[in-house]
């Protein structure tokens, strides 16, 4: 369950311009979440991947339409929540075989890959008429 | 201060690019059009030196993967050198560490191709 309200969220136009700052934001939010560099890093790049995500397949590159990012801070963890019109990004659930990718001279695919790979949890779903791209990290505990 | 610099030089006939700064879906561009232009060249042995490559995406990894199997249709390869040690785990997270040849040294990946026949 995510709460009510996050603890911080921003909207952003769907321009790539802006990604480097998101990156930068969620690398500081999650680091004072208790996350380590390292680990801030790599969330920063799944929320990179999946607002990248966004602006190429939702909004097909058009630098007008909104996306809202909101951070939750969880015990043990951060929850985060991209949202977003236009179309459903195509999820295909099945294992990413980069040699397949290769031979295909493919140069997309990676980022969900990386998403899932980083994330604990993501999940793309419709909220109050909005899509949504549901993320959640845990620390890892020693 | 651009948030992204690429330049290269040919080194012993290899063409060595230098990645500078953050690479994202944002500045892709430039680095698959310098990749298109050493193809369109026919320079086909590449080495992606990135040490002073602090951040990648996924775009950019893809910009490798969609143009590896070319270049290795024609006798070349896509090596990559002197990766830091986040951008490294960044291309491990994918699993490309265990499909390119990864190298410590830029020399030492030159000097790999000694042994690949060229076709230009």
């Amino acid at each position: 369950m995510f709460p009510p309200n996050p603890d911080f969220s921003i909207t952003i136009l769907s321009q790539t311009q802006l990604l480097k700052m998101v990156v930068e934001l969620t690398r500081h939010i999650t680091t004072l979440f208790n996350f380590s560099a390292p680990e801030a890093q790599k969330i920063s790049l799944a929320i990179d991947e999946a607002v990248t995500n966004v602006i190429k397949h939702s909004y097909s590159n058009n630098s007008d339409q909104k996306i809202t990012i909101e951070y939750f801070l969880a015990p043990g963890g951060v929850k985060i929540r991209i949202f977003y019109q236009g179309l459903p990004p195509e999820i295909i659930d099945e294992e990413v075989n980069i040699g397949k990718m290769i031979k295909k001279k493919k140069k997309g695919g990676l980022g969900v890959k990386l998403m899932k790979t980083i994330m604990d949890s993501v999940e793309y779903k419709t909220i109050n008429g909005k899509n949504c791209c549901e993320m959640i990290k845990w620390q890892k505990t020693i | 201060m651009k948030n992204f610099q690429i330049r290269s030089k040919i080194v012993n006939g290899v063409a060595v690019l230098y990645l500078k700064g953050h690479l994202d879906a944002h500045q892709v561009a430039r680095f698959e059009k310098e990749i298109v232009r050493l193809i369109r060249d026919s320079n086909f042995k590449i080495v992606i030196n990135g040490q002073e490559l602090n951040y990648i995406t996924s775009a950019g990894m893809g910009i490798i993967m969609g143009y590896i199997d070319e270049v290795r249709e024609k006798g070349g390869d896509i090596k990559l050198c002197s990766l830091g040690e986040r951008v490294y785990e960044t291309f491990d997270l994918v699993g490309f560490t265990e499909i390119y040849d990864f190298v410590t040294d830029e020399q030492v990946a030159i000097e790999k191709f000694s042994h690949v026949p060229s076709q230009s």
